[in-house]
């Protein structure tokens, strides 16, 4: 029991997530500022990784101003909730093994139903805040959630389909020999899309588009809330891109067999970080290189082509299998 | 003995706090009515070549989310009304720069009827960074400076 919950709260779970985050905050900022041939966070901490530190003690120092029109009890019991939802996401993703911490045989429905409630705690936190900023960007983000949720779907059964399960541990053992992103492409680039939408960058940055509606539906938060929302803007990305490791990467296995036990779990963390880290990159680099589409262009990008392209994976793969 | 433990876990706690701020100051500008000369090499220092996000510093869109407010121009009637609206948004600890020698005290505008000479007339300002417009240089200097105020506070 006792080593069940240092599992899930330190390692592999929550606190060994908080700090993947952090490091994937100062990797997303390196690389934005290589792009744009600057050089990034320098001063705090060597090379600057402990900017992500210093902003987060920074934010939680700070004053909270509640808005008057607010609804004082979510606005400030909302964040934390809000930073459950990829918190106990991230249970149920295999690193040390080929089952998570919280595994059991559905589990894949259960992280759709969690990626939904993630969309549903920001809104709410949006219309606790009661700012018209906030208000538009939750429409905004509202319509493309409807849009984004089908194609996500449909690419996240594409595994499912070549596993032929619905739980995690049974997609990361059938791919101990060949990986899924060689089977389905189309829906791993279609994942890569939906992710870069779910974590509202750059070009789907609809919702808290900067120029326009100031910072969208975080408007009024400000000190520890706006701490809580950050570090789960961040830990969603880690979420999805070690659910795209699992799903289409092959998660922590190796082709190698090997016998030492202690060995093993280092190798396993090894080889997920590695896979986490990279996919990681791949959308910080999508991310920093394009700029923001228009909500109509974004609607018809997801509806009109990543939703027929997904339909055709799993028609090919139904074919083909 | 307890007094002096008590004392050494207050002093990690505000050396934590003054890194922690010094290291990452959120920057909101305003323009109170500037001829943008000084919003344009503000900009330019954010820029490759000069890059202010090497401190940790980052030019946020929200108020709330600020700590440094960075205001230019000749604060006129119109704004100063906003400009307090702004100040008072931004939650403590905040500290506000003024930019340019119209926010420092008028600069050519001086004796003009419909000028505030200076951002202090309005609002309390810690750092002044003066020049029409102040180089890139400067404005890191400011920065430079605004630090040395934050961690020099933590140890009165």
């Amino acid at each position: 029991m006792i080593n069940w919950i240092f599992q899930l709260l330190v390692f592999p779970g929550l606190t060994f997530f908080v700090w993947i985050a952090f490091a994937f905050e100062w990797l997303e900022r390196k690389t934005a500022a290589k792009i744009q041939s600057r050089v990034g966070p320098l001063t705090a901490g060597p090379k600057g990784f402990l900017q992500p530190v210093a902003d987060y003690f920074k934010l939680i120092f700070k004053e909270e101003i509640i808005p008057r029109n607010s609804d004082k009890f979510v606005f400030l019991f909302g964040p934390p909730l809000y930073f459950s939802v990829p918190a106990i996401g991230a249970a149920f993703i295999p690193i040390l093994g080929e089952k998570g911490v919280l595994s059991h045989s559905y589990d894949l429905l259960f992280i759709l139903f969690i990626m939904a409630f993630s969309v549903l705690m920001a809104s709410m936190l949006g219309y606790a805040a009661g700012g018209r900023y906030s208000t538009i960007s939750i429409g905004r983000l509202v319509l493309q959630y409807t849009s984004y949720e089908v194609p996500l779907i449909l690419s996240i059964l594409a595994p499912a389909l070549l596993a032929r399960g619905l739980s995690l541990s049974k997609i990361v053992s059938s791919q101990i020999s060949h990986w899924h992103v060689f089977y389905a492409p189309i829906s791993f680039a279609v994942f890569l899309i939906v992710s870069l939408a779910e974590l509202e960058k750059p070009p789907f940055d609809i919702p808290s588009a900067k120029t326009e509606i100031v910072a969208g539906w975080m408007t009024e938060f400000s000190g520890r809330p706006l701490a809580y929302i950050k570090l789960t803007k961040n830990l969603n990305y880690v979420f999805l891109s070690s659910l795209a490791t699992t799903l289409f990467l092959g998660g922590p296995l190796l082709p190698i067999d090997v016998q030492d036990e202690f060995l093993k779990t280092i190798l396993f963390l090894l080889v997920f970080l590695i896979k986490t880290f990279s996919v990681g990159f791949l959308i910080f680099i999508i991310k920093s290189a394009l700029a923001r589409i228009k909500i109509e262009q974004a609607t018809s990008l997801l509806w009109v082509i990543t939703t027929p392209l997904s339909f055709l994976q799993l028609l090919l793969i139904v074919l083909f299998r | 003995m307890v007094v002096s433990h008590c004392r050494r876990r207050q002093d990690l706690k505000t050396n934590i706090k003054s890194w922690a701020q010094k290291n990452s100051l959120w920057l909101f500008h305003v323009n109170a009515a500037s001829c943008n000369g000084c919003d344009i090499e503000f900009v330019a220092s954010l820029t490759p070549r000069y890059d202010i996000e090497r401190l940790g510093a980052q030019l946020v869109p929200s108020p709330r989310h600020a700590d440094v407010l960075v205001v230019t121009g000749t604060v006129n009637p119109l704004m100063r009304e906003r400009l307090k609206r702004i100040y008072e948004q931004i939650p403590e600890p905040k500290y506000v720069v003024a930019l340019g020698a119209c926010a420092g005290g008028g600069g050519v505008m001086k004796g003009c009827y419909n000028v505030s000479h200076g951002v202090d007339k309005v609002i309390p300002v810690d750092l002044f960074i003066p020049g029409c417009p102040p180089r890139p240089e400067a404005i890191i200097y400011g920065l430079m400076k605004l630090r040395d105020k934050i961690s020099g506070g933590s140890h009165e």
